[in-house]
């Protein structure tokens, strides 16, 4: 009898690639309905230009398209590449689909489409497949259309009013009005369709983490930092309960959930080390807060990580082993770090704003 | 799953390998013809200056030397016997009591307990470096979610106790260390407990259904550094039950080394039977025994651990002291997915080394960085290999990457 040889070992665990892969497309598919429908019921201006039910529409149809144009430009690539064999086993088809779906949750409800269409095409070709498409790129191609739409079609999206942005005029002493309840449930002006409840997205949260297709030393650790980060600048700057509410703005608005879901531990793009793990997370948290503090954009994550993903290779290249000493260094610098940037940029804000002080923190009385 | 206990103690022929990976050079101690006992010595293997034993495990007539391929596929000689079924012992002494160590080691080498666990961690039986810490495995695993044999603990705990002692005195152990499983029966934990009471022994108890290399941790906790390829090099003499209750034979009873149990199991067998078998019977034997394959076509043969045993490409071979266990499968080509740099096979890795910055480096050819990486260290565990989702043959890379850097 002879037999055919290959190499040890002949079990494999249960985990499988193309699993991560599908959980992470149930969990898009299931979070896509919910910002359709969430869509249609928050409440608009008087003078908007759009009712609910046009907005929901076109979230969806954002969706639709931004799928069907990555699939087909993933299609057309393969076709050129003379690869188009591979688009024969079903696996291959899930990667494009939920790169399509991302991009279009990550942009506002007023992205003109043909925006979509150029940014979907450009994060797909130039984030991806340029890279020798999935498992090789090194900019999350998510993130590349998402900014590629921010930088080119910045007009056209303009966005007004998030809470993140209430936030940054309240410290100038205008007025917030926020409740809690629509905060928990997404019911607000979001800087994304995919900006939702955070209810929900901390229930895909989990879900993901038990599939396992979350990095939960990143997602934590990211969420973490910002809540740390956030904490320190709302103590310097507010009384106590100023500093829980802005702590809580910058926890569940904004794409604080959405990037600790889907973004921060994207696999391919994230190190692949414990402390490297958590030194991106942190790094990728105080740049989160950095921007949202300092600079004019409504939101900071798609840059934050952006950057994070730049410095990924660089980690990756010069850690040399994962060793107790070095976790416990990493953790204690990634601390003292935190607690210095919270510092400084508290400092910063509240020179700012050291006359409102008193008057924000009572304004922030209204929202509990 | 293994449904069957089966004996096979009785061949036509014993096929005996003369020579093994470390002793490759052997002298023959029997003509053709001649008639031999049970523990008789039909040759000596020199492993340096040092020479092994290796023994008749039938007796009747040597019918000459051949060359047959052994369980890593390479071509050795094997002397052959025919069996004439008497089993015709050679008388040994016998021991009571306190043993010099001195006496136990010669009794082991000489009975034929040298080489009998090989997969894994575990390491050959001898006294030439120094031994501080014994660690006894009685665990029998060959896949995951596992073919386990508690019967022999249950009814020789005593003996596989009095083994360990034996063994701990004759490496001169400070510390003996028993491994058993979270999911041993309650009756076989009870029966274990109850004989190491009062020794020297102590128990550690281990999730088996957690594949994490946890063998290798206990090695490192015991010596409190990280411990090398080779436990005896650290001073840690790694073995299993099966040897403590061989040892316990060899001392107690003058009983040499002649049958071991092997676990056959695999989807190409009509059932899957653990073995009573004797020493140097060939493979196709047990086959026939058990009923034959299933299927003709494309299978695999893989022999001994499933992370980090070997695959053999004929079933020409006879079953030699250190095998325990024997997987014949339908061949699954698995399809490798690209690398999601999820990090698994970093986190899982028991020397802590990065086999996946190794595999990036490799790819990268960059000698320098494969160096810094530690990849020396590997201990070729295979569990990066096992955990990886996208069935990447993780260690193969990082050997090719040990081979680069020589
Ligand atoms: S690199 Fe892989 S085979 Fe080597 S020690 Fe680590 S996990 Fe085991
Ligand atoms: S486990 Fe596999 S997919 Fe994950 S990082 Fe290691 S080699 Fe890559």
């Amino acid at each position: 009898m002879n037999f055919t040889t290959t190499k040890p070992p002949v079990k494999y665990n249960q985990q499988r690639s193309l699993k991560r892969a599908l959980n992470l497309n149930i969990a898009l598919i299931v979070l896509a309905i919910a910002s359709v429908i969430l869509r249609a019921l928050t409440p608009l201006a008087e003078d908007a230009a759009m009712t609910n039910l046009d907005i929901a529409f076109k979230a969806f149809l954002m969706m639709a398209v931004g799928v069907i144009v990555s699939v087909m430009v993933e299609v057309f690539y393969a076709i050129s590449e003379g690869t188009i064999q591979k688009f024969e086993v079903y696996k291959r088809w899930i990667d494009p689909i939920n790169t399509g779906l991302l991009i279009a949750l990550l942009l506002p409800s007023t992205t003109p489409i043909y925006a979509l269409v150029i940014s979907v095409i450009v994060g797909v070709y130039a984030g991806k497949l340029v890279f020798g498409g999935y498992g090789y790129y090194i900019f999350n191609p998510v993130l590349v259309a998402v900014l590629f739409a921010h930088l080119t079609f910045g007009g056209q999206m303009d966005i007004t009013g998030t809470p993140l942005l209430l936030m940054k005029e309240a410290v100038f002493g205008s007025s917030v009005e926020l409740s809690l309840q629509s905060l928990l449930i997404g019911n607000y002006t979001a800087v994304a369709i995919g900006s939702t409840s955070v209810l929900l997205l901390f229930a895909v949260f989990v879900y993901l983490c038990v599939t396992k297709v979350i990095d939960l030393r990143i997602s934590i650790t990211y969420l973490l930092t910002i809540f740390l980060v956030s904490l320190g600048i709302g103590f310097i700057n507010f009384t106590t309960q100023g500093m829980l509410i802005y702590t809580l703005v910058n926890m569940i608005t904004g794409l604080t959930m959405f990037g600790a879901v889907f973004l921060v531990s994207e696999s391919v793009s994230s190190p692949t080390s414990r402390e490297t793990k958590i030194a991106y997370a942190v790094i990728v948290g105080i740049l989160v807060m950095l921007i949202r503090v300092l600079s004019a954009e409504p939101e900071g994550v798609v840059f934050a990580i952006l950057f994070g993903n730049l410095l990924t290779p660089f980690m990756n290249r010069t850690v040399k082993r994962s060793q107790t000493k070095g976790l416990i260094k990493t953790v204690v610098i990634s601390i003292v770090a935190i607690v210095i940037v919270s510092g400084a940029i508290g400092f910063i804000v509240q020179s700012r704003i050291i006359e409102n002080l008193n008057e924000t923190a009572a304004l922030f009385g209204g929202i509990l | 799953m293994i449904t069957e206990n089966k004996t096979y103690l009785d061949p036509r022929k014993v096929y005996l390998p003369i020579t093994d990976e470390d002793a490759r050079v052997a002298s023959l101690q029997v003509a053709e013809e001649d008639e031999v006992k049970v523990g008789q010595i039909i040759a000596k293997k020199y492993r340096g200056k040092e020479a092994i034993p290796v023994i008749a495990t039938v007796s009747g007539k040597v019918l000459g030397v051949e060359q047959r391929i052994d369980r890593f596929g390479k071509v050795i000689d094997h002397v052959i016997i025919e069996n004439d079924r008497k089993n015709t012992l050679e008388a040994f002494d016998t021991f009571d009591g306190e043993v010099p160590t001195q006496i136990i080691r010669n009794q082991l080498l000489r009975l034929g307990i040298h080489q009998v666990s090989l997969d894994g961690l575990y390491t050959d039986i001898r006294f030439d470096q120094p031994i501080e810490h014994l660690m006894v495995d009685a665990i029998y695993t060959n896949e995951p979610f596992i073919s386990l044999d508690y019967d022999c603990i249950v009814k020789e705990a005593e003996e596989i106790t009095d083994g360990i002692l034996l063994l701990a005195k004759a490496c001169k152990a400070k510390t003996v260390t028993l491994l058993v499983d979270k999911f041993m029966n309650q009756e076989a934990l009870d029966e274990i407990g109850k004989a190491i009471s009062d020794t020297i022994i102590e128990l550690e108890v281990i999730n088996s259904k957690k594949m994490n290399g946890v063998d290798y941790k206990i090695a490192r906790k015991l010596i409190n550094r990280r411990p090398s390829i080779n436990l005896l090099d650290d001073g840690i003499m790694f073995t299993t039950v099966f040897v403590a209750r061989s040892a316990y034979q060899v001392i107690r009873q003058g009983l040499p080394l002649t049958t071991r149990k092997v676990a056959l199991t695999g989807d190409a067998f009509v059932t899957n039977a653990l073995y009573d078998v004797r020493i140097g019977t060939l493979f196709e034997y047990l086959v026939e025994d058990l009923g034959g394959y299933t299927d003709e076509e494309a299978l695999s043969c893989h022999i001994g651990n499933f992370l980090s045993g070997n695959q053999v490409e004929s079933d020409a071979f006879s079953i030699a002291a250190h095998i325990d266990s024997i997987d014949v499968s339908r061949y699954r080509d698995v399809e490798e997915d690209v690398c999601i740099k999820c990090g698994d096979c970093n986190d899982i890795c028991p020397t802590d080394i990065l086999p996946q910055n190794i595999m990036d480096a490799e790819l990268r050819s960059v000698n320098e960085r494969i160096v810094e990486l530690h990849t020396d260290d590997c201990i070729e565990c295979g569990l990066c290999t096992y955990v990886c989702p996208s069935k990447i043959n993780v260690l193969e890379w990082v050997r090719r990457a040990k081979r680069r850097v020589g």
